[in-house]
């Protein structure tokens, strides 16, 4: 059944307040994506999430939204801290999903002739695929309980980058409140030996060209030039994050029965978050964040590493530095302006990306006169996407944009698509080598699996909620 | 009725559909649709066995926690499963022997990995035949 929208402008959507509603849903899309969320189930998502008790704004989804467990993939709803809620499914199984952007000295020219072996060493020296781990980085109890308060700082303390790199990620890398002695054994048990590593599905590791400047001025402040080399990391929590999530699904369905909230849907439980429920969940989600943050760091010095062997540079000549790390799976306590008022916020982004504007404290000081970068990577076959945050995105957000181009295609099809295809090949043939632990997964992830990101990023400039500042094509990838 | 499984699409993920003439006969069906999922190897011998307890609220829980189980076993300890035998089953606990056999990379081509099983759309219900069961794994 579809679900009511009416349009407010060409890239704005308002579902309207209904039933048990207590907000109306705002849709970024334009025409042609809001008719094909009509034939699927996000925006009833949409509308569940408006259902949770002291949401403050509009449920939001964003034009990479599609259909996921609870909340939709690329939604954004933000509670009152008094009177409102945490969902472990406004988050996601994959507690800071994200994505890690670095820039270097490099360029194409340079990189061109040797991409087959550095393609090699990536996939070499970051375990990828499904079940990966690493056998030379075991670490204790202990020390698994350290990286979930510390996070990356955990990683830069043990050899694995520089204070610097710090500077350039969310929250610095290490998200307060962490609590690891509310992290079940399960679930460190699952993420003891996936530190330092990509996992599978939409995961990857690329070396991208910068092929075109949209905006000098702030590609300057980004340290972005045509013809540069870069690297991207995605991935993030791992089996830990994963049982997290689930651990505390269970104990959310409890608890939404003592606390008397009804639920459109399971996934959506959730708890006041006064409550001992809700300050256990966001204890055990810090941790896991904090474990994401210290494999992209880990997997940056490995990157690193890799590129100073095959190149046979230092790393004062390759300069390989973090522009920035963002989460995509979170809930975070923020201040926020809200009719007038400033109220403090838990903000769900369930496959959306923090967008400060120029001028924020939390914008590292690097980027504070233009706003924090902000990373959308598209497939593997076209273009990936910097931009950075807008006081648009400040005002009607809470701060939020896109995480990526979001899928249209399901895993079935698009491996029937793909069915006797060369995609290794196909992608050789534009330019990109690929290294992959699976045929199933490259078969999954073929470009056509994806929105165009062009189009999402595009809806997200022309409504104000980012700024495009480059294009980024692929040169390499590496999938699990 | 016939004991059965079949994957279902979804636009990012999977999920499996399940018949059974038993609640036993249909937890077994949905625990060869996770295995499914994650490889299509089919040579994978019954060398090893575990024995599992679960409990849970209600039925659905049961049924993801089952799942979230044979998860656990592959991705922590490595284990694929190949058959599933229940010495006890209510609607709040099961007691299960699961025999497999440690993941061979030259023999076992692992697929996809499954981070947990939702609760999304999930049902778990009797039937004029039997029960059946649809759930949805986040991939």
């Amino acid at each position: 059944m579809s679900v009511k929208v009416e349009q407010i402008d060409a890239c704005r959507w308002r579902i309207p307040r209904e039933g048990a509603m207590r907000t109306e849903g705002l849709v970024f899309a334009d025409r042609q994506m809001m008719a094909m969320l009509q034939k699927e189930q996000a925006l009833e998502q949409v509308r569940n999430v408006a259902t949770l008790p002291g949401i403050v704004g509009p449920s939001i989804a964003m034009p990479d939204i599609h259909w996921g467990y609870g909340f939709p993939i690329g939604g954004v709803a933000a509670f009152d801290v008094e009177e409102g809620v945490v969902s472990p499914g406004g988050v996601g199984y994959d507690i800071n999903c994200g994505v890690r952007l670095l820039r270097s000295n490099l360029t194409v020219e340079e990189v061109r002739p040797r991409i087959e072996l550095l393609a090699d060493a990536l996939f070499r020296n970051v375990p990828s695929g499904v079940g990966s781990r690493r056998r030379d980085l075991k670490l204790s109890s202990a020390e698994t309980r350290k990286v979930l308060i510390r996070g990356a700082r955990w990683a830069v303390d043990n050899g694995y980058g520089s204070a610097e790199d710090l500077e350039h990620i969310e929250e610095r890398g290490t998200i307060a409140g962490a609590d690891p002695e509310v992290v079940s054994a399960r679930a460190l048990e699952r993420g003891r030996d996936q530190l330092g590593t990509l996992g599978s599905g939409n995961h990857f590791l690329e070396i991208d060209l910068v092929e075109e400047i949209g905006d000098q001025q702030v590609a300057n402040v980004l340290g972005l030039f045509p013809g540069q080399i870069t690297i991207s990391i995605h991935t993030g929590s791992r089996g830990l994050g994963y049982q997290i999530c689930d651990d505390h699904l269970r104990m959310m369905q409890q608890a939404a029965r003592k606390y008397a909230i009804e639920l459109p849907d399971r996934q959506l439980c959730c708890a006041p978050l006064a409550s001992p429920e809700a300050k256990q969940y966001l204890a055990a989600m810090a941790g896991a964040a904090n474990f994401a943050f210290a494999n992209r760091q880990l997997i940056t010095a490995w990157v690193r590493e890799s590129f100073e062997r095959v190149l046979g540079k230092g790393p004062a000549e390759l300069r390989i530095s973090s522009i920035y790390d963002v989460c995509h799976n979170i809930a975070k306590m923020e201040t926020h302006l809200y009719q007038g008022q400033k109220r403090r916020l838990c903000v769900h982004r369930k496959g959306a990306t923090r967008a400060f504007p120029p001028g924020h404290p939390d914008t590292p000081e690097l980027y504070r006169s233009v706003g924090q970068p902000v990373l959308i990577p598209g497939d593997m076959g076209r273009y990936s996407y910097v931009l950075v945050g807008t006081q648009g995105a400040f005002e009607e957000t809470f701060g939020s944009t896109c995480h990526g181009a979001g899928r249209v295609l399901s895993r079935h099809a698009a491996k029937k698509l793909a069915r006797g295809r060369q995609i290794e090949a196909e992608l050789a043939a534009r330019g990109i080598v690929l290294r992959a632990s699976s045929r199933a997964t490259v078969a999954e992830e073929i470009s056509e699996s994806y929105k165009d990101v062009l189009d999402v990023v595009s809806v997200v400039q022309q409504a104000g909620i980012g700024k495009i500042v480059a294009r980024l094509r692929p040169l390499a990838v590496v999938k699990g | 009725m016939t004991n059965c499984f079949r994957l279902l699409e979804h636009i990012a993920d999977m999920g499996i559909a399940a018949e059974g003439e038993s609640l036993a006969e249909l937890f077994r069906q949905a625990a060869f649709g996770l295995c499914r999922i994650v490889t299509v190897s089919v040579d994978i011998q019954p060398k090893t066995e575990l024995r599992v307890e679960i409990r849970a609220q209600d039925r659905e829980e049961l049924l993801i926690n089952w799942l979230n189980e044979l998860i656990f076993l592959l991705e922590s300890r490595h284990f694929l499963p190949a058959t599933f035998e229940f010495d006890s089953l209510t609607d709040q606990q099961l007691n299960a022997r699961v025999r497999g056999e440690a993941i061979d990379p030259t023999r076992h081509a692992l697929e996809r990995e499954i981070k947990a099983v939702t609760y999304h759309q999930i049902v778990v219900e009797q039937t004029a035949a039997g029960w059946r069961a649809q759930v949805y794994v986040d991939l």
